[in-house]
C-alpha cells in the first residue's frame, strides 16, 4: 500500500469515526516504516481537520465529532510513542483544564481534540482542576498555552485565580491563556487578564496558531 | 383592558396575545433567592429543605414583584435520585460528579426511583409550598429535566452521545425509564397547584444534535410527556439556554405556551429577540429571554437597567411590526447566577425597568 493510500484511509477512518480502522492503519504505517509524524499529520490530523471544519460549519453534529475524536486518539495512541524525542520537542505545548469546582468537560475535550489535531502536544489536566495544578504544569512542562473552561458561573472566578497564580509564579509572560465556556465573554477574558476567549474549538486553535 | 392589570390578568392576557398594560417580566431567579430567607442559608440547605425552597420564592415575589415564579432547583435532582453522586458544595449549584453509566449494560439497570423520597420529593413538596402561597398572585411553574437531559446527567454527555451511535437500543431503553420517571414527576407536579411545568430540553441544540438525532432521541419521548403535562392540568413550558435551539420543534411542534431562551450575540446563528418574533415563534407562544445572566453579577444597576430598557424597546418594536400584542416576557436567558456575589438589586432593576417602560403603544 502506498503512503497516499494509507494516509487517505486513516483520514477517512477519522472522518467516519471508525476506531478499528484508524488503529489498524496506524499499526500498518509503522510496520511499513512510515514516519510517525507524517502519518499523524497527513492521515489522522487531516481527517480531524475536515471534521472540525464541518462542525464549525454546522454540517456535522457533536456525536460525530466525538466518534471522530475517538478514532483519532486510537491511532495517536499507537503513533505518538513512535515519534523520536528530538521531533517531539519541536511541538508547542498546551494544557487544557476545567477549573476547580466544575466537572463539565465536554467542551474542554473538544478543544483538546482540535489542539491535538492542530499539532500541539496537549496536556489534559482534567476537570475540577486546582489552581496549583495549572500553575505547576505551566512551570514544570514549560507550557506555551493554557486553555481553561467552565460551564458554570460560580466557578468562573477560578480562571481569574489561575491567571493570578501564573502571575505570582512569574510564568504569566511566558504562556498564552485562552478561556471558553458559555458564561464567559471577551470582556470577562479582558477583565481577568486572559489573552483570548473563543466561541468554538476550531477557531480557538486557528487563533492560537497565530498567537504562537 | 384595565389601566393597571394584576400579574394574573397580564399573564392570562399574554397567553392569548391579548393587549396588556405592559410586557411581562420575570428574571429566572431561583437559587439566589435563598439569600432572602435569612443569613447562613446555604445552597445545600436550600436544595434539601422544601420549606426553605418554597419560602425563597415567596420572599422573591415580595422583594421583586415579578410576573412568574419558576421552581428550578438544579439539574442533578433526577440523576442523584437514580444513584449518581451529586457534589454538594455549600454555595455552588449541585452537580453530578460521578455518573452511574459506565458501560452499555448499565443503561439496562436503570430503575425509576421512589419519588416520595430523595430530592425528587423535596422538589415536589417545595414547589407545592410556593404554589400554594403564590398561585393566586402570579403564574407559578414547576421545573423538570427532560429525559435526554436527565440521562446525560446520569451517563455523561460525551458517553451518551457516542452510545447513541454505537448502542442506540440501550440508550432508548434508558430513555424509556427516564420517561417513566418524568411521567411520575409530572403527576406529582400536577398535584402541586402550579399552572405550568417548565421542561428543560437542553439538548435540542444545533451545536450538539441535528434534527435526526434530536428527533430520534428526544422528540417522541417529549411529545408523550408534553401531552401528559396538559392532561395533568399544566401548560407546557420549555427552557432551553442553548445557543442554537431547535425552535421549530420546541416551540411550534411541541405547542409550547411559554418558551424561555438565551441569546449569544457572539454567535451569528444564535437568534435574538427580534429574530424569534420576526420568524413567528411568538405568534402562539410567549417567548421569554434574553438578558445575559452574567450581568446580574458583573453589571451595575445602571448597566442592567440600560440593557433591560434596550431589550424592552427592541421587543416592543418587533411585536408591533409582527402585529402582536403581548407575547414576550423580559427575562434572563438562563438562571440568575446563584452566586453570593450576584447583585440582588439587579433583579429588582430589571423588573422596575419593564414596569416603567414596558407599556405597548
Amino acid at each position: 500500500m502506498s503512503k497516499e493510500e494509507l494516509y487517505s484511509r486513516l483520514s477517512e477512518a477519522v472522518v467516519c469515526g471508525k476506531t478499528d480502522v484508524a488503529k489498524n492503519g496506524a499499526q500498518e504505517a509503522l510496520s511499513l516504516g512510515f514516519n510517525a509524524v507524517e502519518t499523524i499529520n497527513e492521515g489522522l490530523v487531516k481527517g480531524m481537520s475536515i471534521v472540525g471544519d464541518r462542525y464549525a460549519a454546522h454540517e456535522v453534529d457533536l456525536p460525530q465529532v466525538l466518534m471522530s475524536a475517538q478514532a483519532m486518539y486510537s491511532g495517536l495512541n499507537i503513533l505518538l510513542p513512535a515519534i523520536p524525542k528530538s521531533e517531539a520537542l519541536d511541538r508547542k505545548k498546551c494544557a487544557v483544564a476545567v477549573v476547580e469546582g466544575d466537572v463539565h468537560d465536554i467542551g474542554k475535550n473538544i478543544v483538546k481534540t482540535m489542539m491535538t489535531a492542530g499539532g500541539y502536544h496537549v496536556f489534559d489536566l482534567g476537570k475540577d482542576v486546582p489552581i496549583s495544578t495549572i500553575v505547576d504544569a505551566a512551570e514544570h512542562e514549560g507550557l506555551d498555552a493554557v486553555a481553561m473552561s467552565t460551564l458554570m458561573t460560580p466557578t468562573m472566578d477560578g480562571m481569574r485565580d489561575a491567571i493570578d497564580g501564573l502571575v505570582e509564579s512569574g510564568y504569566r509572560s511566558k504562556v498564552i491563556v485562552t478561556i471558553g465556556g458559555p458564561p464567559t465573554s471577551p470582556s470577562f477574558a479582558e477583565e481577568i487578564g486572559a489573552d483570548h476567549r473563543d466561541e468554538n474549538a476550531q477557531n480557538c486553535v486557528t487563533w492560537l496558531k497565530e498567537a504562537l | 383592558m384595565p389601566e393597571a392589570m394584576t400579574h394574573m390578568e397580564r399573564g392570562m392576557a399574554a397567553l392569548s396575545n391579548e393587549p396588556v398594560d405592559r410586557l411581562l417580566v420575570s428574571p429566572l431567579s431561583m437559587g439566589v433567592q435563598r439569600r432572602l430567607i435569612g443569613d447562613g442559608v446555604t445552597y445545600r440547605d436550600w436544595a434539601h429543605d422544601p420549606k426553605m425552597f418554597a419560602r425563597s420564592f415567596v420572599e422573591g415575589y415580595k422583594a421583586y414583584d415579578p410576573d412568574m415564579a419558576v421552581g428550578l432547583m438544579d439539574l442533578s435532582v433526577m440523576a442523584g435520585d437514580l444513584g449518581a453522586h451529586v457534589r454538594m458544595d455549600l454555595e455552588n449549584t449541585p452537580f453530578v460528579d460521578e455518573h452511574i453509566i459506565h458501560d452499555p449494560e448499565d443503561y439496562e439497570k436503570l430503575e425509576v426511583p421512589d419519588i416520595r423520597k430523595g430530592r425528587s420529593a423535596v422538589l415536589l413538596e417545595g414547589t407545592k409550598g410556593f404554589a400554594e402561597a403564590l398561585k393566586n398572585d402570579i403564574i407559578c411553574a414547576g421545573f423538570i429535566e427532560g429525559p435526554l437531559l436527565a440521562l446525560s446527567q446520569s451517563a455523561g454527555a460525551e458517553r451518551l452521545f457516542m452510545d447513541m451511535y454505537t448502542n442506540p437500543s440501550a440508550v432508548h431503553n434508558a430513555l424509556e425509564v427516564m420517561t417513566d420517571y418524568d411521567a411520575q414527576m409530572v403527576e406529582g407536579f400536577g398535584k402541586t397547584g402550579v399552572a405550568g411545568l417548565v421542561w428543560d430540553y437542553l439538548w435540542g441544540n444545533y451545536s450538539c444534535l441535528g434534527d435526526a438525532e434530536y428527533n430520534e432521541f428526544e422528540v417522541k419521548y417529549a411529545k408523550k410527556l408534553n401531552k401528559l403535562t396538559l392532561d395533568n392540568g399544566m401548560a407546557v413550558c420549555v427552557h432551553n439556554c442553548a445557543d442554537m435551539p431547535h425552535l421549530k420543534t420546541q416551540v411550534k411542534d411541541y405547542k409550547t405556551s411559554i418558551y424561555s431562551m438565551a441569546w449569544y450575540p457572539l454567535n451569528p446563528d444564535s437568534p435574538s429577540a427580534t429574530k424569534v418574533i420576526e420568524d413567528g415563534y411568538a405568534d402562539n407562544c410567549i417567548m421569554a429571554g434574553n438578558i445575559d445572566p452574567q450581568l446580574f453579577i458583573r453589571g451595575s444597576v445602571e448597566k442592567i437597567t440600560k440593557v433591560t430598557s434596550d431589550l424592552t424597546k427592541e421587543v416592543k418594536a418587533a411585536l408591533c411590526k409582527r402585529g402582536l400584542n403581548s407575547t414576550f416576557c423580559i427575562s434572563s436567558g438562563c438562571e440568575v447566577p446563584p452566586d453570593l456575589t450576584t447583585k440582588l438589586e439587579n433583579i429588582g432593576a430589571v423588573v422596575d425597568t419593564v414596569k416603567k417602560e414596558g407599556k405597548l403603544a
